[in-house]
């Protein structure tokens, strides 16, 4: 059992770039904002011309926790596991997971790259890994 | 304004446990009508009712008004954000008596986290999963679908972030927030101790058994994460005058704010800005604003507990402590009987029950009546708040 993602007409673009091993952020068109969980307008310019930004994929944890109790089962066989914010290159954050290193190396200001995690047939979840 | 211009004349809670029989209906039946028997009011005279949205709240208006033989609602309205919209319950319920909308006003949330949606036993969605091994699929609701599927679904996971954030921005050690995050759980606890309400007034918290718990989601530990329970709580909300015709020791709300700024509702991602759970400053200052008092003249406070890291977070939230510096207030004064600022007497959710935020409002009622457990002496004004959603002046 895995936890996926429902994908809308909003979202669906972000986690298709995902299984092609692409970080994508929401773009405006107008004004060059980035919005990330995509939105239906421009937040600063309500501009509705809206595309998708390949981004670099870099950035640093901004804070994080490590899960010792599972919340859901569906999470019980992979405690501990390393939840953090990241602060993209690009400014936008995502919550998502630390692979790569143990859950107890992960730091705050800790700097990270993406990497791609197929979760299931469908779906491929981003990732963050120390950058070397 | 509606300062002083509406009262809670009735207080009704069941008992709090792990597990009840009854179900949450039948909870919330038994605190209106204790509520309403409190207040002198029949409760055939309701004619408004505040809950929270679903599905925080399962227990209808509709199922209300069947049960309780109500003859009809005038007024009924929901606050969202689960233990966010303490205050706003409050807020509609004052505004709604102040308008001329209703007249009787009962507040309820029941819980019956026993029959499931208890985070702590990592359940079974529902309960009739069964043997399905069917991946779950995360509706895209308040981005919760960019957050689950990294594991993220509690609101103690969610506050392990910030209390991180926290203590990397402030400069603690790990020893120093567990002293600060201990501090708080263990005066709780003893608050909790003698209120034979509380479902661990038999419960010692001391230091050891404290800093030995287990990691639930790192820096925060078993006891510095809410109870679960089963229970329920109501008040009933009238008109100041009414109120004062109806019992000695009304009190007052002096005021009550909600806030909603963009990605502050809870648990719905986060992006931009700094430190976002923080009640925003300008709120703080309506909120006492309208209630025409200041921080100092606050007596007793029941801060918002899902996580000890909130309280610590609303002593700076609503200006007891600056930013940053609540850490250090805590270690210095504490949050006990004898500290400047007493902070939720009854226990809070950590150690009293896990109510929403209603049980800390009753609290307050008991406080301002004189008749709590842990009684701050003389005390005439008090906070009731929550992290970043709303919060309420209450006075006798």
């Amino acid at each position: 059992m895995t936890v996926v993602p429902g994908m809308t007409e909003l979202t669906a673009p972000y986690w298709e770039a995902a299984r092609e091993g692409r970080l994508v952020i929401q773009e405006c068109r107008s004004c060059g904002q980035l919005s990330h969980p995509p939105l239906p307008a421009c937040p600063r310019c309500h501009g509705r011309d809206l595309g998708w930004r390949e981004v670099s994929g870099t950035g640093t944890v901004y804070t994080y926790t490590v899960v010792r109790h599972p919340t859901h089962f569906a999470f019980a066989d992979t405690i501990p596991y390393a939840i953090a914010l990241v602060e993209l290159a690009e400014g936008p954050w995502l919550i998502t997971g630390i692979t790569g290193c143990p859950p107890d190396a992960v730091r705050a200001g800790m700097p990270v790259r993406v990497v791609f995690r197929e979760v299931t047939d469908g779906v491929t979840l981003p990732y963050f890994e120390p950058a070397p | 304004m509606i300062r002083k211009a509406a009262a809670i004349a009735g207080i009704g809670q069941t008992a709090y446990a792990k597990a009840l029989p009854p179900a949450a209906w039948e909870l919330a039946v038994e605190a209106v009508l204790a509520a309403c028997a409190d207040a002198g009011v029949d409760v055939a005279d309701v004619d408004g009712m505040c809950r929270f949205t679903a599905p925080f709240e399962t227990v209808s208006e509709a199922m209300l008004v069947r049960a309780l033989g109500v003859r009809e609602l005038s007024f009924f309205a929901q606050a969202p954000h689960g233990g966010e919209a303490l205050g706003a319950v409050v807020a509609h319920a004052a505004a709604a008596v102040s308008a001329g909308l209703a007249n009787v006003v009962v507040v309820y949330r029941a819980l019956s986290q026993s029959r499931g949606g208890r985070f702590g036993r990592a359940d079974r969605a529902g309960g009739g999963a069964g043997e399905s091994t069917a991946d779950i699929v995360v509706p895209e609701q308040d981005n919760l679908s960019f957050a689950w599927p990294y594991g993220l679904m509690s609101p103690g996971q969610l506050f392990a972030l910030w209390a991180r954030r926290y203590a990397t921005v402030h400069g603690l050690t790990d020893e120093d927030l567990t002293r600060t995050l201990g501090t708080i759980a263990i005066t709780q606890r003893q608050y909790a101790n003698s209120n034979p309400a509380a479902m661990m007034r038999d419960r010692k918290l001391d230091w050891e058994t404290y800093q030995n718990a287990r990691m639930i989601s790192e820096p925060l530990r078993l006891f510095d994460l809410c109870l679960e329970n089963d229970g329920a709580c109501a008040f009933v909300v009238t008109s100041a005058e009414r109120a004062r015709a109806l019992r000695d020791d009304p009190v007052y709300v002096l005021s009550a704010t909600q806030t909603l700024s963009p990605y502050r509702e809870p648990m719905g991602i986060y992006t931009g800005g700094e430190m976002l759970e923080l009640f925003p400053p300008a709120a703080a200052d309506r909120l006492f604003g309208q209630a025409g008092v200041s921080r100092k003249d606050i007596d007793v406070a029941e801060l918002y507990d899902a996580t000890s890291y909130m309280t610590l977070r609303s002593l700076e939230s609503y200006g007891f402590a600056a930013d940053g510096a609540g850490w250090r207030y805590v270690l210095d004064h504490g949050t006990g009987p004898d500290s400047p600022l007493p902070v939720n007497t009854h226990g809070g959710h950590l150690s009293e029950a896990y109510l929403h935020g209603m049980n800390g409002i009753l609290e307050a009622v008991r406080q301002l009546r004189g008749t709590a457990c842990n009684q701050v002496a003389g005390a005439e004004v008090a906070l009731v708040g929550a992290p970043a959603g709303s919060a309420t002046i209450l006075a006798r």
